[in-house]
């Protein structure tokens, strides 16, 4: 069975390796990307089927990247990971399938991603 | 010489800084870039919003589509939300209870880049006969006790998204601002048996040097004390205190009126960011007669730094009668 693949756009390098060994755990095909200008790159080139997206990142913002893909290919969830909850105020943040508030405890990412692929 | 004004209402101070008399034309504004791409308040995206709870424009049969002229939602990530107990608590000598609120979002119109300068008064009074629709299908929550509705235009105002929109959030208490102007409007009725508001409308229709236009129901003025450049004030000339109290013709008055506000400030000061509040009386309370609704009006043009934070003073540049005098003599032919 092929497996779901997850791109994960954020400039932290440890958010990162977090990320892709937890949800590696759970049977994910998990790529990376550092920037908003790589992750619409990425976006093209692996085609996932879920995208965790942070907000903060130098360069193109994470609303920015946000709407572009969602111009792109409105069907592939979106899920925006920040570690700030007021961006939640943002209505440009209405575009996303979710929005989870970072934290060491993937619980609630990790259930978010499996309902957005269920859907 | 810098002139210290009291804003006869509340009280606040301002410092009109008289001398640097900026002039419409010596505020830079910078222009929104237009983000374009998806916006999830368009048509054709209403998946992207929570279930509407209004919508005018199209038939009952067909909800969450395309059709639409104005369409309200609650927002999709509340910071208040809108079912359980409110459960008052104390911790010590702090209070508490549980965050329990609606917040929707009016989309005022289908066309992404329509602004309200722009809008027709057909479109316009939709917006406002939403305000009251949602007003009065809220109150019936008694867990509410306030409804504040406001509208951010313009990223420095704290809009993000360019697709015109104003918010709605019930409360389950009468935020302090609003206490503040009910109980000093209630003090001052005790002292002279009569309503501020209508006072300061007498004033500045006798003065007049602070109108911005009016009609035959409603008044635009820059206040005495204004907060910043070019803030303006709409009120209902006849005393009222509750914005659902207002009657079909006044709704269409208040339209013409907030257009041709909105128009002036649009010409002064081009794509100019700005906040715009509505203050009505609690929920619930039909008739107060020492307390009158309306509409405060802040360009964004000025930055609330240290002192303003510090002391609740605001320094504004630019004294409300040139304000007013330059709004009220631009040319909308």
């Amino acid at each position: 069975m092929n497996k779901y693949k997850i791109l994960v756009v954020d400039d932290e390098e440890s958010i990162h390796l977090l990320y892709k060994e937890e949800l590696e755990e759970e049977g994910y095909e998990v790529h990376s990307a550092m920037s908003g200008e790589d992750a619409l790159k990425a976006f093209d080139a692996q085609e996932p089927d879920l995208v965790i997206l942070d907000i903060n990142m130098p360069g193109m913002d994470g609303i920015e990247v946000l709407r572009q893909m969602k111009q792109k290919k409105p069907r592939v969830p979106v899920i925006l990971s920040s570690a700030y909850p007021e961006y939640k105020q943002d209505l440009a943040s209405w575009a996303s399938d979710d929005y989870i508030v970072k934290s060491f405890n993937l619980d609630d990412l990790k259930s978010s991603v499996r309902r957005n692929l269920a859907k | 010489m810098p002139e210290l004004r009291r804003d006869t209402i509340i009280g606040r101070w301002v410092i009109i800084a008289k001398e640097r008399g900026n002039r419409p034309y010596d505020f830079v504004i910078e222009k929104d870039k237009t983000r374009g791409g998806f916006c999830p308040l368009c048509p054709g995206n209403e998946h992207t919003t929570p279930p509407e709870v209004l919508a005018y424009g199209r038939p009952d049969y067909s909800p969450n589509g395309p059709g639409w002229t104005l369409r309200v939602v609650p927002n999709k990530f509340p910071a208040l939300v809108i079912e359980g107990d409110l459960d008052k608590r104390g911790e010590g000598i702090y209070d508490k209870m549980n965050g329990i609120g609606a917040h929707e979002v009016i989309i005022d119109t289908p066309k992404h880049d329509e602004t309200i300068p722009m809008m027709s008064h057909g479109q316009l009074i939709q917006t406002f006969w939403a305000y009251r629709d949602r007003m009065v299908d809220l109150a019936q929550d008694s867990r509410f006790r306030y409804i504040i509705i406001f509208k951010n235009f313009g990223r420095a105002a704290g809009a993000s998204l360019e697709h015109s929109h104003s918010q709605l959030i019930a409360l389950p208490i009468v935020p302090h601002r609003i206490q503040e102007e009910i109980q000093s409007s209630l003090h001052y009725y005790e002292f002279k048996e009569r309503c501020i508001f209508c006072d300061i409308i007498r004033q500045e229709k006798s003065q007049d040097i602070r109108i911005v236009c009016e009609n035959n129901d409603f008044i635009t003025i820059c206040p005495f004390a204004p907060r910043s450049p070019f803030e303006m004030w709409l009120m209902p000339k006849r005393h009222q205190s509750s914005y659902i109290s207002m009657d079909d013709n006044q709704f269409h008055s208040l339209t013409d009126l907030f257009l041709e506000t909105m128009q002036r400030l649009d010409k002064a000061l081009p794509g100019v960011p700005y906040n715009y509040m509505l203050h009505t009386s609690p929920l619930r309370i039909p008739f107060l007669e020492h307390y009158h609704w309306h509409i405060e009006i802040l360009p964004k043009v000025t930055t609330m730094a240290g002192f303003e934070w510090g002391t609740g003073f605001y320094i504004n540049p630019t004294p409300p009668e040139e304000s007013a005098q330059f709004l009220r003599e631009i040319n909308l032919d």
